[in-house]
């Protein structure tokens, strides 16, 4: 039986369903005239030769859940993963926008414009972003305004103004308000300064401005023409896409991104390290990896190297934009760098808690790696070794997984300033722990160091 | 005369799922009218120049992401996609 996918219901021109653990989407005959538009405009072929539109195939129309208004199955491309604005990094972020801004313009040159400009219609592939939703457009005609223009301005202006012009952690309001941040509470929280940026004060503060003056405002039913010219509507695209372009979060120096320069590993027991990553991959041979504490990827390559797609989460978008900047500047197609507080994952969110997918239900993976974060979730967390098992063993079937004493230096600084109330956290008690879960394949020592890295299969 | 603005782009965009927002139209209505007149310059002074230099005016933005590379073998050439004027 087809399934709707549940985040998939605002838009009447069609909705994504699974079939047999496919992906599909239903294109309905209420969206006729803009699919055969978008396929024969030369749109389709422009945006997806330059890889920035999910590819699709028409399929058979008997898969139509609902028959009697469909016109087409398409079956789009899939994407490794599915990430969400609120877990992107600032360049992530910037570089979503402007996408989308550019596949705004292009339509305009081949008779279609952008209905939405939703930041969940972007997804990473390849590391690249990519727009996902095919249903996103409809026929040009000047003269209208911009419809997606608010909820541009509230998924990508308002973030990005916040993070470069406020605090980068105000990423996470988008978590809060999935359908973007409000403009009257980014106008409140830039600071002044921003109201002398033209970009920001005009897109920003006075939209926020007209919003709540025109809020309740009864509309008559004269019919005027307004007039956007086309002219006009090429000038409000590239004005935003140069206020996007002028905000920037430059290296971003926060609490790991030296993490690699600043810690008592020798070159020679790095490399022994990631000799012994890699040969614990290659025994896994897994389809899909997630490196959770990845810090800016150095053992998470290990696995994209050998091109397997691998999300590698941190909880500091400092190191994760380091990472972001790496993938973009090798052009590396497996790495996914995300932001991902780990004692506090992604939840379910949304109507009905189902739009968006918790970190957790994205998963499970074939091979989970945590390589030097058991302490930092036990020590700082105060999180029992039996609970981070459990944790592990609900998101991968195999492990591999570091285990740093407490006479390691970087446990030592995680006890320095608080009493040690963790008898239990020994090499035998997390043993004892990973064991109930987990059978222990393999254990090796990590050279110069009292670390010791295991590789584990869920039981 | 404000409020037919409004009419007009609610109305217009009666096809619409978005609700666009009648604040949001209406500052759009204003920003573009001012950034449109940029446009028209921009072009205007562009075209001069190209005249007086002999190099045909272009408006290719080499940053955007939806440039098919000229490396590509398969590129369309984007002059012949940019007919509908």
């Amino acid at each position: 039986m087809p399934e709707k996918v549940s985040g998939s219901f605002r838009d009447p021109s069609g909705f994504m369903f699974k079939h047999e653990d496919k992906l599909y989407r239903q294109v309905n005959q209420k969206y006729h005239e803009e699919y055969d538009l978008l396929m024969s405009s030369g749109l389709y072929e422009q945006l997806t030769k330059s890889k920035t539109l999910v590819t699709h195939k028409e399929v058979d129309l008997k898969l139509a859940p609902l028959p009697d208004i469909a016109y087409k199955i398409i079956q789009p491309e899939m994407v490794d993963f599915i990430s969400y604005p609120y877990e992107w990094c600032f360049n992530q972020l910037n570089d979503a926008a402007i996408l989308t801004l550019s596949i705004a313009r292009r339509a305009l040159e081949f008779g279609m414009s952008l209905k939405d400009a939703s930041a969940y219609n972007i997804q990473f592939q390849n590391g690249r972003p990519m727009f996902i939703d095919t249903l996103s457009f409809e026929k040009y005609e000047e003269g209208l305004p911009w419809v997606a223009y608010k909820q541009f301005c509230q998924h990508f202006l308002a973030p990005l103004a916040l993070m470069a012009k406020t605090d980068i952690r105000l990423s996470k309001l988008l978590r809060l308000h999935i359908d973007g941040i409000p403009l009257d509470l980014a106008s409140i929280l830039l600071p002044a300064s921003t109201k002398f940026n033209f970009g920001l004060a005009t897109h920003i503060h006075a939209h926020a401005k007209s919003q709540q003056r025109y809020a309740d405002k009864q509309v008559s039913q004269e019919e005027v023409k307004a007039r956007i010219s086309k002219s006009s509507m090429v000038g409000l695209l590239d004005s935003l896409l140069s206020t996007v372009r002028s905000l920037n979060v430059k290296t971003i120096q926060t609490e790991w991104t030296d993490y690699y320069q600043d810690n008592n590993y020798t070159p020679a027991s790095f490399e022994a390290k990631r000799q012994l990553v890699k040969s614990f991959i290659e025994k896994v041979e897994p389809k899909e990896v997630w490196d959770l504490g990845g810090n800016t990827g150095e053992f998470s390559r290990t696995a994209s190297d050998m091109n397997i797609p691998t999300v590698c989460f941190d909880i500091d978008p400092g190191a994760v934009q380091q990472n972001y900047d790496l993938v973009k500047k090798n052009k590396e197609k497996f790495m996914l760098p995300l932001v991902m507080d780990l004692t506090n994952p992604s939840p379910d969110l949304g109507w009905h808690n189902s739009e968006r997918e918790s970190m957790q239900d994205r998963g499970p993976v074939d091979l989970v790696m945590a390589l030097a974060l058991i302490h930092h979730l036990a020590i700082s967390n105060n999180l029992p070794l039996i609970n981070v098992a459990n944790y592990l063993a609900e998101l991968g079937e195999y492990l591999i997984v570091e285990f740093v004493p407490k006479s390691d230096s970087q446990v030592k600084r995680l006890l320095a300033s608080r009493v040690d109330i963790f008898p239990e956290y020994t090499e035998h008690g997390f043993e004892a722990a990973f064991d109930q879960l987990f059978e222990i394949l393999e254990k090796a020592p990590v050279l110069g160091s009292e670390r010791s890295l295991y590789l584990m299969k869920h039981r | 005369m404000i409020s037919n603005f409004i009419n007009l782009a609610i109305n217009g965009a009666s096809r619409q799922y978005l609700d666009p927002g009648s604040g949001s139209m209406l500052i759009q209505i204003i920003i573009a009218a001012v950034l449109g007149a940029g446009v028209a310059i921009r072009v205007f002074w562009k075209n001069i120049k190209a005249f007086f230099t002999g190099k045909k005016a272009s408006d290719v933005d080499t940053d955007d992401p939806t440039l098919v590379l000229d490396e590509d073998p398969t590129a369309v050439p984007l002059e012949s996609t940019t007919t509908k004027k």
